[in-house]
């Protein structure tokens, strides 16, 4: 937690969590974080922030997450916020129909203000209550699969599928932009002047990306 | 009232209902006129009662009612059967189904969504309160008090509604009128909560609006009279807030400027910041951005030595502060001049 300058990571990633008031946003971070589950815990009014460092593929990937409110109306304030956002996991209750129903808003939402390569996870958290599921966990693969993101059940009480929930996604962004690194390099290699010598690990970063494949 | 502003502003002692009376008077509920306080508050709690019925009841309520008003046009034989409506009584823009605009029914739903949010964020109020959570029958009528407040105010103000947030201006007022000692008082706290929280939100209520996010007296302007304010008086601190690290004030200060510093410190640091913010004759919106100012200056050492990161976890999370210190710190950026 210090407050020491530290730039012992290779990658700094920025990740948004988004969806509706009462998902349990601000849960998954700190479970994510700081491994604390809160059952009354405050509304959150503007944005949070927390970081965790972590392996993915061996790199040091700085996860920086922004935990932002769920009411319409801090909307327009936290556009600001999608700026450089890498990653987004979008939240719903499977216990509130209408939860699930709103991630096409929350879909739109991005698409206007997000980078168009943002990587998106949708996340159905609260899987620890069984008893009150109102959304199947077909419907939302189904939705998932439709759209095009990743998905996975959730429960920040239970913390499971917390931890890979977001591997999968920045381990999803670090392939990305280690083959958008790669086709750099090589359009450099072949328009650059040879004898010029940018010495590129071709090698290493095609080692990366040829393990590919994220998980579910 | 110009004695009793500065009296207050250095802080209200916590015992025998002071600042439950002071912080009224500082509101502008009671008159500095003692004589008119019983007359004054019986008929704001009456008003209060009349809001209560009017916009706290159900759309069956209503359409009851207005049955039976219309009911005494119609021949004295259908009035007798009044519960059960005949098709033909109920008019088509008050049926349950009707998609028009000026059904009750719209209304209701439309509202249910708001009502949803207030209830939520009412049982996320001060959890760590025992007044405001738990099971105990007495958070249960403080939290059903809170929830009327806000529904209230959301019906009565259409223009901003519900915004998240507001819960939490309005849980000092409640705490500290319903522990008033004197036992009128704190079995009226809420009608006398709602027209004082009324009165708090009438100087800022613009924050809320999203419509006016970007005007002058929305919230973005406030936020940068903030950085400005910090300019004038640390321009080392503004530099490296603002262009070396790039820490938007945004993230930190909207929910400091919004909340009135409510969730920045403990529960009775924040009801001394209270005093001082109620205590300013021309509104808390100027004291307030000069204890902000203060927050940052008086952590100037590790906001200098921090990073983007190091720096935002920080403000987030405001350190345990002396809070006479900082306020007192705040005070003399008053009327300082700017270079």
């Amino acid at each position: 937690m210090g407050h020491r300058v530290d730039h012992e990571y290779d990658y700094l990633f920025k990740i948004v969590l988004i969806g509706d008031s009462g998902v349990g946003k601000s849960n998954i971070l700190s479970m994510f974080t700081r491994n604390e589950f809160c059952l009354e815990s405050k509304s959150t009014i503007g944005v949070e922030f927390a970081t965790r460092t972590l392996q993915v593929d061996g790199k040091t990937v700085k996860a920086q997450i922004w935990d932002t409110a769920g009411q319409e109306r801090y909307r327009a304030i936290t556009s600001a916020y999608y700026r450089g956002a890498v990653g987004a996991l979008l939240v719903y209750d499977i216990t509130k129909r209408q939860t699930f129903d709103n991630v096409q808003r929350w879909l739109r939402e991005l698409r206007d203000h997000a980078d168009s390569n943002i990587v998106i996870m949708m996340a159905g958290n609260k899987s620890d209550l069984k008893h009150l599921r109102a959304v199947q966990e077909e419907d939302g693969h189904a939705l998932a699969e439709k759209e095009g993101l990743s998905f996975l059940e959730t429960s920040a009480l239970e913390g499971t599928n917390i931890e890979k929930a977001f591997q999968t996604i920045l381990t999803e962004i670090y392939h990305i932009i280690s083959k958008k690194a790669l086709a750099a390099q090589e359009a450099a290699a072949t328009s650059t002047v040879p004898g010029q010598g940018t010495t590129i690990n071709v090698a290493d970063a095609s080692g990366n990306t040829s393990k590919g494949c994220c998980s579910t | 009232m110009g004695e009793l502003r500065r009296i207050a502003s250095q802080g209200i002692p916590d015992g025998a209902g002071i600042r439950s009376t002071v912080w009224k008077l500082l509101l502008g509920y009671l008159a500095p006129d003692r004589s008119l306080w019983s007359s004054e508050l019986a008929k704001k709690r009456s008003q209060y009662k009349h809001f209560k019925e009017e916009l706290l009841m159900n759309p069956s309520e209503i359409a009851r009612r207005l049955e039976k008003t219309t009911g005494l046009n119609n021949d004295d034989g259908k009035s007798e059967s009044r519960c059960v409506l005949s098709r033909s009584d109920i008019t088509h823009g008050e049926h349950p189904l009707s998609l028009g605009k000026s059904s009750v029914w719209n209304q209701f739903f439309q509202d249910s969504e708001i009502i949803e949010q207030i209830d939520r964020d009412v049982k996320r109020t001060h959890p760590d309160l025992h007044f405001f959570s738990g099971d105990s029958s007495f958070a249960k009528s403080n939290q059903e008090a809170l929830r009327n407040i806000l529904t209230i105010f959301a019906k009565l103000n259409p223009g901003i509604r519900y915004v998240q947030g507001m819960n939490e201006i309005l849980a000092p007022l409640f705490y500290i009128f319903k522990n008033d000692p004197d036992e009128e008082m704190a079995a009226c706290a809420e009608a006398d909560t709602f027209f004082c929280f009324v009165e708090l939100l009438s100087g800022f209520r613009d924050h809320f609006c999203q419509q006016l996010d970007n005007s002058v007296v929305g919230i973005r302007s406030t936020i940068t009279r903030l950085s400005q304010l910090l300019k004038e008086h640390d321009e080392e601190l503004w530099r490296h807030l603002e262009i070396t690290t790039k820490v938007n004030p945004q993230f930190y200060a909207f929910r400091w400027i919004t909340l009135l510093l409510t969730q920045e410190f403990n529960f009775a640091d924040s009801l001394h910041i209270w005093d001082t913010l109620l205590s300013d004759p021309e509104g808390p919106q100027e004291t307030l951005l000069r204890v902000c100012c203060a927050m940052l200056i008086l952590i100037r050492r590790r906001l200098l030595a921090g990073d983007f990161t190091s720096i935002l976890k920080l403000l987030q999370n405001y350190p345990p502060t002396n809070i006479s210190h900082m306020l007192y710190v705040a005070n003399k950026l008053h009327g300082q001049a700017s270079h």
